[in-house]
C-alpha cells in the first residue's frame, strides 16, 4: 500500500492498494474549485493508472455539475472496464448524481468496505 | 452588492455581484437562506441554491465566456407562496442549448445544469435582451415534512 501528500486542500489523503487509487475529497466543490480538483485527481490517475478509483465524499456536502464532469472524466481516463466506486454519499451529492442518472454509471456505495466488496 | 426588504408584493433580495466563479457559493447561501426565510424545507432550499448556481455557472461559462469582471444581478422575491427568481446578465445573450433528461448521456458532460433547472423548478425560462440575457425562474413553496423528532408516536 502507498500513501501520497497530494499538496491540495480538496483531496485530503490518497493511497493504493493494488490496482485501485483510494481519495478523500474534503469541501464543497464548485466552480471555484472543481479545477483543483480535476488537475489532482488527473494527476493521481496519470501516475498509478489505477483500474478502480475509490473516491470517498463523506466530507462533500455540496457539489455542483463542474465537479460532476469531473467524475465523468475520471471514468473515462480509468479506461475500458474501469470503475469509479463512491462512498459515503451526502444527501445532496446523491439527490444530484440520481437526477444526471449518474446512479447508472458510478457504483454508489455505503462505505470503503462496501466499494471493496462491490468492486 | 446585496439589498433585501419587503414591500407590498412581499420580501425580496437583490445581488449585484461580479462573474467570479468565487461568488458562486456566497450567492446560492444568500438565495438558500432567503428561501428559508420564505418557509423552504431544507431539501427544497438546497435544489433553489443548486439551481441558482447552476445558472450563475452558466452565465460565467457561456455568456461571458470565463470573464470574471462581467456584472450579473440576482433578484429573489416571494410572494402568493411562490419564489421568483432572476438572473440578469450583459453576456452573448445566446440562448442555451436544450436537453431532456431523457436525451442527456450521463457519460457526456454538460446540459446538466439546465436539466437541474428543469426538474427542480416550477418554471424556467430564458428571454434575450438587446444586451443579454434574462433568465427568469420560480418554485411553489410546498408543506414542510414535520421532522421526525417533532411526530407523536401516538403509543
Amino acid at each position: 500500500m502507498s500513501e501520497f501528500d497530494t499538496g491540495s486542500g480538496i483531496v485530503s489523503s490518497a493511497r493504493t492498494s493494488g490496482d485501485t487509487l483510494f481519495a478523500s475529497v474534503s469541501g464543497e466543490v464548485d466552480l471555484n474549485n472543481s479545477p483543483e480538483l480535476r488537475g489532482t485527481m488527473l494527476d493521481l490517475v496519470a501516475r498509478n493508472r489505477p483500474h478502480k478509483l475509490v473516491l470517498d465524499l463523506a466530507g462533500v456536502p455540496y457539489m455542483d455539475s463542474s465537479a460532476i464532469a469531473v467524475l465523468v472524466e475520471l471514468l473515462r481516463r480509468l479506461g475500458k472496464g474501469g470503475q469509479v466506486i463512491l462512498t459515503n454519499l451526502q444527501p445532496r451529492v446523491r439527490g444530484l448524481l440520481e437526477i444526471a442518472r449518474l446512479d447508472s454509471i458510478f457504483v454508489l456505495a455505503k462505505n470503503e468496505q462496501e466499494a471493496t466488496d462491490k468492486g | 452588492m446585496r439589498r433585501s426588504g419587503s414591500d407590498s408584493s412581499g420580501p425580496h433580495i437583490e445581488l449585484k455581484i461580479q462573474s467570479h466563479p468565487a461568488n458562486l457559493a456566497p450567492t446560492r447561501k444568500a438565495i438558500e437562506d432567503f428561501g428559508g426565510q420564505c418557509g423552504f424545507g431544507e431539501e427544497d432550499r438546497g435544489q433553489i441554491g443548486l439551481c441558482v448556481n447552476e445558472a450563475l455557472a452558466n452565465v460565467i461559462r457561456h455568456a461571458y465566456g470565463g470573464a470574471t469582471d462581467r456584472p450579473i444581478v440576482i433578484e429573489a422575491r416571494y410572494g402568493h407562496e411562490v419564489l421568483r427568481i432572476s438572473i440578469r446578465d450583459w453576456g452573448s445573450g445566446v440562448m442555451p442549448q436544450d436537453c431532456s433528461p431523457e436525451q442527456h448521456d450521463p457519460r457526456v458532460p454538460g446540459g446538466l445544469g439546465l436539466i437541474c433547472m428543469r426538474r427542480m423548478m416550477d418554471t424556467v425560462s430564458f428571454s434575450p435582451q438587446p444586451d443579454g440575457m434574462l433568465l427568469e425562474m420560480s418554485r411553489k413553496r410546498r408543506p414542510v415534512a414535520p421532522a421526525a423528532s417533532a411526530r407523536s408516536d401516538g403509543a
